[in-house]
């Protein structure tokens, strides 16, 4: 092995042959502007064309490249080799997740929970499309930490109750649906409060906090779960105490 | 959550919470609220003793004095203390309820709790035995 160049040991499924999975070492050469994107994308090209994983921008925009990077959940195309280069560079599939093929985990669950609270504005009555709804920049300040989400699920990966209770909706949803409930344009406030004061919503939450470390926009997950239980409480508290009061 | 036949179920490996120094804290917390909760049948137990007599409730005071009791308390207590210190962190982390334009650093929040919690235990330490 040449000084230049870095171990990858890259944990390998391969579902048409079953079994568990095990770890693959490659040695590759390795410049100090190198990614652990970049090293994978050199196997694939240059090593094993059999090696499978997910990305796309490449630039931290898409969330597409995540696995665990020596233990921690992290996208490949953001974490520098030089950083993480500790004798060799352990590349995993995100934990909690069910894995598909290689770094490859499958997501259908997440996107279920997503779903769950309504991602997007809702509103009883759209009126006039052609009319702007008109938001001033403390509005847009409101929500736009919980905007920055990429969907990556390193959260997930990260957080250890929703890897003990899968069933838990987890921290990228949750931050989503308070973008969208401190949006002023949005009317589906309640109805995603109701979905997260369930069982399997915030309330399963401990915070842990991992899931604000490992986000690589900053977007809190955690804290935004916090306020959401603190939220739903109110909203409880408030159908109690006012049943005929308004939903907002 | 459903998986097809040629999944691989992800396992939570024994010992993840020694992954990082973040999880083994969280766990340390968790564990200081159980402890918490176990002091909580102890001091009830105090109780108990109490109303059974002068003889029994001295028979206990005297086992809480012994050495062993005694390690195992400042064990308690140190998780307690954690517990409490974790959880004024997490206050300034979350601030559900925002008293500034900004929400205040986590540290500033943190250290409030501090300080409050010191004054209440100090007039609770007052209240009891009159000034230490």
């Amino acid at each position: 092995m040449a000084a230049s160049d870095v171990v990858f040991r890259v944990k390998r499924y391969r579902p048409e042959s079953g079994g568990r999975p095990t770890f693959q070492e490659y040695t590759i050469p390795y410049r100090n502007d190198m990614v652990v994107l970049d090293g994978l994308n050199y196997i694939k090209d240059h090593i094993d064309p059999t090696l499978t994983f997910r990305w796309s921008c490449r630039m931290g925009i898409c969330g597409s490249c995540g696995a665990d990077v020596n233990g921690q959940p992290r996208l490949t195309c953001g974490t520098y080799i030089r950083d993480v280069h500790k004798g060799a560079v352990t590349v995993e599939p995100l934990s909690n997740f069910p894995i598909l093929k290689d770094l490859v985990v499958d997501f259908d669950d997440f996107l279920r929970k997503l779903a769950s609270v309504t991602p997007y504005i809702v509103r009883k009555d759209w009126g006039d499309l052609t009319k702007e709804y008109v938001q001033y920049p403390e509005d847009v300040e409101a929500y736009r930490q919980q905007s920055l989400c990429i969907n990556c699920m390193l959260c997930y990966a990260a957080c250890p109750v929703f890897g003990s209770s899968p069933e838990f909706v987890g921290p990228a949803a949750s931050a989503l649906a308070l973008r969208y409930n401190r949006d002023t344009r949005d009317e589906g406030a309640d109805a995603r409060l109701a979905r997260l004061n369930t069982r399997t919503g915030v309330w399963e939450c401990t915070f842990v906090g991992e899931c604000s470390v490992v986000c690589p926009k900053d977007v809190d997950p955690a804290a935004a779960i916090q306020t959401l239980k603190f939220l739903a409480t109110m909203r409880h508290m408030r159908r109690l105490l006012m049943p005929g009061s308004s939903s907002r | 959550m459903p998986m097809t036949g040629r999944e691989y179920a992800w396992k939570r490996r024994p010992g993840w919470w020694l992954r990082n120094r973040r999880y083994l804290m969280f766990q340390l917390r968790e564990a200081g609220g159980v402890v918490c909760a176990l002091y909580g049948l102890v001091l009830l137990n105090m109780l108990v003793q109490l109303r059974a007599g002068e003889s029994a409730y001295t028979a206990f005071l005297d086992l809480l004095r012994t050495p062993p009791v005694l390690y195992l308390n400042v064990v308690l207590f140190a998780l307690v203390v954690w517990h409490a210190l974790t959880w004024f962190m997490l206050i300034g982390k979350a601030q559900p309820i925002q008293f500034t334009r900004q929400p205040l650093p986590w540290k500033v929040v943190f250290g409030i709790n501090v300080l409050l919690w010191l004054g209440v235990s100090g007039a609770v330490v007052y209240l009891i035995f009159g000034g230490i």
